[in-house]
């Protein structure tokens, strides 16, 4: 898995690429969140456009980052998700609490 | 001043060694930590015990399970006399004889008379005469072995390389080293000719000759330590006042197959065997190198196939456990539901493994409404089935205690947040049933159960809730429907929806809907039997992926 962070105004893009899936990939998107916290850095846009699959870890690492991202009065929302990663946030109700958008621009413009 | 005396000891291939009796207590016994250890599963870990007192020698059985024998009388505790033969349990391997050595010596004396014909032990040790032979007593030494192995552990079996090397060599020490896990080369036995333990601190030995051996792959020899070797650092020798040395390196062989189907020798080294000598005049003929080799060849073999073993058995243990686990959670979902007045119901729960994330439940409550309640856990086996079952306590006494399906919900969702792994969610149907038919309920993340009408009509009950254990923030707000007569609601796991099949094509939400609405008509067993079926025919003999688990509710007509 890659991740890359970018930057658009005042929100922190994080791009993903590959499986979010049990082991390393979940573990190093919980670490950037983390970081990206102690940065200071509380709007966040999770990229999903290059994770074709997400399991009940990667789920698991999505629900961590939200929680922990909430607790600082922050926002995290969810950008492009799979076909099968939209399915999976619906099935588990996630999608309510969860912000997902199709389009970047008005994901930024949401926060 | 202990008498002097010694045991006699012949294995039935006649190789014969002397063990003195130096200790005021000499054990006798299967384990490695015994004076003399023997290897017959009819000795007893800890077996018997020859101890000195008053000036005399008393073999004593230490509770042992097959008898301890002194000529074929059956002892508790007996004084040892020359000559006398010891048979310990039903070890039929050895033949164990007692030397007083103050007889023994008064005997030698007359021992020159051509009418005394007393095999006198020699205090020498045992002579090696010809390769062939050697080999041949090793090759069934290493039989013998094999034979014992069930009765072996990995620790045993280094113990009896390393006293076999020391026979061989007529060496005063030995030690067995292997590779651990972080790489490095570890002590796993260090014995001494009486097949004594030595200690930590007892032992210093050649580190170069160990090194050399092992990095190079090869068999280092210093044979009375006159000779000089090329590239050797001589000083550790020197200063050790060692003059034999003789260290094998242990290789493990395996066969592995190319890429392109041919197949390559894998030799790794994964440890050494070492014996050493202060005694001049070369422990070491070409004769007993070829066995020490042979030696440690046969020893990495039988030492790998005990580790298998062992492994085994550990996996058979793991193996019973999980059966006992599967009981308790078999036992844990409702066998079977009393016959209610106004609906059926049918349920069952397939782990793919011996015991899963899904469960089910039947809570019948005080004021005569009835739980229905279906979960999966995420995750599959035992940390799975630990929270299933977790989850199925909480709801069984909070519905018993008569608390809405809200609170219910609400609170067992506050406690999986709060507690569990980060990546542990419970997706969960829970629904509870009236009198009337009124059906009220919440859907945590999990699958649409579906609701097929007498009237050929189905449709899924379509409210959604975020799954359990995610926020603790989410409050759960339950929706009602109502049936009628005859009408079916089944809820199900993804292992149902999710059964793929050789073309790699999953059951899907369709055929199943498909399958309840052209089944409206049978029973709730039937219809819950039929879904079974149907899944186990589309996958046709595929391994089970996920947990199946089922409930089908019908109201009666």
């Amino acid at each position: 898995m890659e991740i890359h962070i970018r930057t658009n105004g005042s929100v922190t893009i994080i791009d993903l690429a590959g499986n979010l899936t049990i082991g390393k990939s979940e573990e190093s998107l919980r670490t950037i969140v983390t970081q990206l916290i102690a940065e200071e850095k509380k709007l966040l846009l999770l990229n999903l456009a290059d994770v074709p699959t997400i399991d009940s870890s990667g789920i698991g690492a999505m629900i961590k980052s939200f929680t922990s991202v909430k607790a600082v009065n922050g926002k995290l929302k969810v950008l492009k998700p799979s076909r099968m990663a939209h399915q999976l946030l619906t099935i588990t109700g996630l999608l309510s609490v969860l912000e997902t958008f199709e389009d970047e621009k008005t994901a930024i413009s949401s926060f | 001043m202990q008498k002097s005396a010694q045991l006699k000891i012949m294995n039935r291939f006649g190789v014969t060694r002397m063990l003195p009796l130096s200790k005021a207590v000499f054990t006798i016994g299967r384990k490695a930590e015994n004076d003399l250890q023997l290897l017959s599963d009819t000795v007893s870990r800890q077996h018997a015990e020859i101890v000195y007192e008053n000036d005399t020698y008393y073999l004593v059985d230490v509770g042992s399970k097959r008898g301890t024998y002194v000529n074929d009388q059956r002892v508790e505790r007996c004084a040892l006399h020359h000559q006398d033969r010891l048979r310990i349990g039903g070890d039929d391997e050895q033949q164990i004889i007692f030397l007083d050595d103050s007889v023994e010596n008064a005997s030698a004396i007359f021992s020159s008379s051509p009418n005394l014909t007393l095999s006198s032990p020699s205090k020498d040790r045992t002579p090696i005469t010809s390769a062939n032979e050697e080999l041949q007593k090793l090759a069934r030494f290493v039989e013998v072995n094999q034979a014992f192995k069930f009765s072996m552990t990995p620790d045993d079996v280094l113990c009896l390389i390393v006293d076999a090397a020391i026979e061989i060599t007529r060496a005063e020490r030995g030690f067995l080293m292997l590779l651990n896990a972080e790489g490095n080369l570890e002590f796993k036995v260090a014995r001494d000719r009486n097949r004594n333990w030595m200690l930590g601190n007892e032992f210093e030995m050649s580190r170069s000759v160990v090194e050399e051996s092992f990095k190079q792959n090869r068999s280092v020899i210093i044979n009375d330590s006159k000779v000089t070797m090329a590239g050797l650092p001589r000083d550790s020798v020197r200063n050790l006042d060692l003059r034999s040395i003789a260290c094998i390196p242990l290789r493990r062989f395996q066969m592995t197959e190319n890429m392109d189907a041919t197949t390559i020798l894998k030799r790794d080294v994964i440890g050494v065997l070492y014996v050493d000598s202060n005694v001049s005049g070369g422990m070491l003929t070409q004769t007993s190198l070829k066995l020490l080799e042979s030696l440690a060849f046969e020893a990495t073999k039988s030492l790998e196939s005990v580790r298998l073993m062992h492994e085994e058995a550990e996996k058979k243990n793991l193996e019973l456990e999980l059966g006992m686990a599967r009981e308790v959670q078999i036992a844990l979902s409702p066998s079977a539901i009393k016959a209610m007045e106004h609906f059926e119901v049918a349920a069952s729960s397939v782990p793919s493994r011996y015991v899963g994330g899904d469960f089910y439940d039947l809570i019948p409550m005080k004021d005569g409404r009835f739980v229905f309640a279906l979960g999966d856990v995420s995750g599959k086996g035992v940390a799975a089935a630990l929270l299933a079952a977790m989850a199925q306590g909480a709801l069984q006494v909070q519905f018993a205690s008569n608390h809405s399906l809200t609170e219910v919900i609400t609170s067992l969702n506050k406690v999986l947040a709060q507690r569990s792994e980060s990546n542990r969610f419970i997706t969960l149907f829970c629904a509870v049933l009236d009198g009337e038919g009124h059906l009220t309920y919440i859907n945590a993340g999990h699958n649409l159960p579906i609701l097929a009408r007498t009237t050929s009509e189905t449709e899924t009950l379509t409210t959604r809730s975020v799954l359990l254990g995610a926020f603790d923030f989410v409050e759960y707000k339950p929706r009602q429907t109502r049936l009628n007569p005859g009408d079916v609601v089944v809820m199900y796991t993804d292992g149902v929806t999710e059964a793929v099949n050789s073309d790699n094509e999953m059951f899907g939400e369709d055929r199943l809907e498909e399958l309840v609405k052209r089944s409206v008509s049978l029973s709730a067993e039937q219809i819950k039997q039929r879904i079974l079926d149907e899944v186990i025919s589309f996958t046709r003999g595929l391994p089970q992926g996920d947990d199946i688990t089922l409930i089908v509710l019908k109201l009666k007509s």
